[in-house]
C-alpha cells in the first residue's frame, strides 16, 4: 500500500503542469503600459504586484509571450525591431535579438509564440532594404531563436510564412505552428514544411462574402483555444435585409486542430478580440466597446453589455469565473463570467496607456 | 549625366547613385508611399460611416493607431517615422494636449 501510494504520488507530480512546481503557484495577468514598462497583476489581489523597465523598449510594448514556467516574458519592443526577454523574479534583461543588420530593417508583426519546451522563441519577420532611392520589400519569414542563447541572440532558421501573418501560434505538442493571415496555414515548426491550410477568406461558403479578419492579440493559453470574430455579408438577400451583414465565430483547437468558422449572430456590435472559456469551453468572450459572451456550442449571443471605455484585449481566470479586459488605456477591469457584473478595477501605473500590448495570463 | 541637370530630389538621388554604381536602387514611384497600405476613409470612420462604432473614447485607440502605423496619413506612425511624437505623453487621455502636429522633414 505504502509502496503504490508512492507509485500514484510520483505519478501525480509527474502529471502536473510545469509551472505547478511550487506548492504556491498562482496565476498573475501580464500587460505593459508606454513607455517601456512591464507590468505584472495579482488579479486576486485587484492590484499591480510588479513593474519591470524593459531596456531599449520605447515608445511601447507590442507582443509579449511569456514561457511555459511563467518565470521570463519575451516582449516584442524598440519600435518592433527587438525581443527583450525580463526575469519576472530578477526583472533583469536575459535575452534580447536585435532582427535589423546592416541595410536591412527588419520589424516583428506581432506575431510571436513559444515552444512548449519554452527552448525556442518563433516570430514573424518582415525585412525592407533600405536602398539609396527606395525600399526593396523582402520576403516575410519566421525567425527561430533559442532562447538559451541569451543577449544577442542570432536566429538559428527561418521558416518561410505568408505575408499578413499576425498571429502565430502553436499545436499544444509544439509540433505544428499555425500561421493565421487571409488563411491559417500549418506549418512544420521543424522543418517550415506546410502540413495544411484551414481557409478563412478563401472559405467559399455558399452565399456569403468573403469573410474578415482582424486579430493581433495572443490570447490562447487557458483555454488552448484560438478564437477570433469574423465578419460576413451573405449574398442571397438584399444589402438593407435585417441578416444580411453576419459575425461569426473562428476557433481552432491547439490540442486536436479542430477548425470551425460558424455565424452566431447578425451583426450588431463590433468585436475585436474574444477568448475561450477553459472550464465552460463552449463559451467565448469578446471586447470592443461592449463585453459580449458566445456560445459556440449554440452558435447564439448570450449576454452583451456596455463597457465603461473600449478594451482591445480580454483573457479569462483559470477556473473560468473572472473576466479580464485590458489594452488601449490605463486599466484592466474584472467582470464576472456568468452575469458579466463588473467586480474589479486595476489601475496600471503611472496612468499609463497599455495601447497595443498583449494581455497573457501566466501561473508561476 | 554630365549634360542633364537634375531638377528634383529623386533627380539628385539619381545622380548621386549613379556616381556610386548604384543607379539599380533608384526608381520612379510606383506603388502607395506610406507604411500601410489601408485605404480607408480617414481616422476615424466606422463601417456604417458614422462614428458611433469607433473606440470610445477616441484617446483609447490614438496609441493603438500611432505604434502600429495604422493610420499613416492621419496618425503620425511612431513605428518608424516620428518615433519620438508621444514621448512624455503615456496617458492619450491625460496628456493629448502635448501632442504635436508633425510635418514632413524639409528637403
Amino acid at each position: 500500500m505504502y509502496r503504490l501510494t508512492l507509485t500514484a504520488l510520483a505519478a501525480a507530480i509527474i502529471a502536473v503542469p510545469v509551472w505547478a512546481g511550487s506548492a504556491q503557484a498562482k496565476e498573475y495577468i501580464l500587460t505593459a503600459v508606454k513607455p517601456d514598462k512591464l507590468v505584472m497583476v495579482d488579479p486576486a489581489a485587484r492590484k499591480v504586484a510588479k513593474t519591470y523597465t524593459i531596456p531599449n523598449a520605447t515608445p511601447g510594448v507590442l507582443t509579449i509571450t511569456p514561457s511555459p514556467d511563467g518565470k521570463i516574458a519575451y516582449t516584442l519592443v524598440n519600435r518592433w525591431e527587438s525581443i527583450s526577454g525580463i526575469d519576472l523574479d530578477s526583472g533583469k534583461e536575459v535575452f534580447r535579438a536585435d532582427f535589423s543588420t546592416g541595410d536591412v530593417r527588419t520589424k516583428g508583426m506581432f506575431g510571436m509564440t513559444i515552444s512548449p519546451d519554452g527552448k525556442e522563441i518563433f516570430i514573424v519577420q518582415s525585412p525592407v532594404r533600405l536602398g539609396a532611392g527606395e525600399y526593396e520589400v523582402m520576403d516575410n519569414h519566421i525567425a527561430v531563436y533559442n532562447t538559451a542563447d541569451g543577449i544577442g541572440a542570432k536566429p538559428v532558421r527561418k521558416l518561410p510564412v505568408p505575408r499578413r501573418t499576425a498571429i502565430l501560434t502553436n499545436s499544444t505538442d509544439g509540433k505544428k505552428l499555425y500561421a493565421v493571415n487571409w488563411d491559417v496555414t500549418v506549418i512544420d515548426s521543424q522543418s517550415g514544411k506546410v502540413l495544411g491550410v484551414h481557409k478563412i477568406r478563401n472559405w467559399g461558403r455558399k452565399d456569403h462574402s468573403e469573410p474578415d479578419v482582424l486579430d493581433v492579440w495572443p490570447q490562447w493559453e487557458q483555454a488552448n483555444m484560438f478564437s477570433t470574430p469574423y465578419y460576413a455579408v451573405r449574398t442571397d438577400v438584399a444589402m438593407d435585409h435585417p441578416e444580411a451583414f453576419q459575425t461569426g465565430m473562428l476557433t481552432l483547437d491547439l490540442k486536436s486542430g479542430e477548425f470551425t468558422m460558424e455565424n452566431f449572430e447578425p451583426t450588431a456590435a463590433i468585436i475585436f478580440s474574444t477568448v475561450v472559456n477553459p472550464v465552460r469551453r463552449n463559451e467565448v468572450y469578446g471586447v470592443y466597446t461592449t463585453l459580449s459572451k458566445i456560445d459556440i456550442a449554440k452558435d447564439t449571443l448570450v449576454n452583451r453589455i456596455d463597457l465603461d471605455h473600449t478594451y482591445y484585449t480580454i483573457n479569462v481566470s483559470g477556473d473560468g469565473k473572472e473576466i479580464y479586459v485590458g489594452g488601449t488605456m490605463n486599466d484592466i477591469s474584472v467582470y464576472n463570467s456568468e452575469t458579466l457584473e463588473k467586480i474589479g478595477r486595476i489601475e496600471m501605473p503611472g496612468g499609463a496607456d497599455q495601447a497595443l500590448a498583449s494581455m497573457r495570463v501566466i501561473q508561476r | 549625366m554630365k549634360h542633364l541637370k537634375p531638377l528634383n530630389k529623386k533627380a539628385r538621388l539619381l545622380e548621386k547613385a549613379a556616381e556610386e554604381g548604384r543607379t539599380e536602387e533608384v526608381h520612379a514611384m510606383q506603388t502607395i508611399a506610406g507604411c500601410a497600405s489601408t485605404l480607408d476613409p480617414g481616422w476615424e470612420v466606422d463601417p456604417l460611416g458614422g462614428v458611433a462604432w469607433l473606440c470610445q473614447p477616441m484617446e483609447a485607440d490614438l496609441y493603438g493607431c500611432s505604434d502600429p502605423c495604422w493610420w499613416p496619413a492621419q496618425v503620425p506612425d511612431t513605428l518608424t517615422t516620428y518615433p519620438d511624437w508621444n514621448t512624455g505623453a503615456d496617458s492619450a487621455q491625460r496628456d493629448w494636449r502635448a501632442l504635436q502636429a508633425v510635418f514632413p522633414k524639409a528637403k
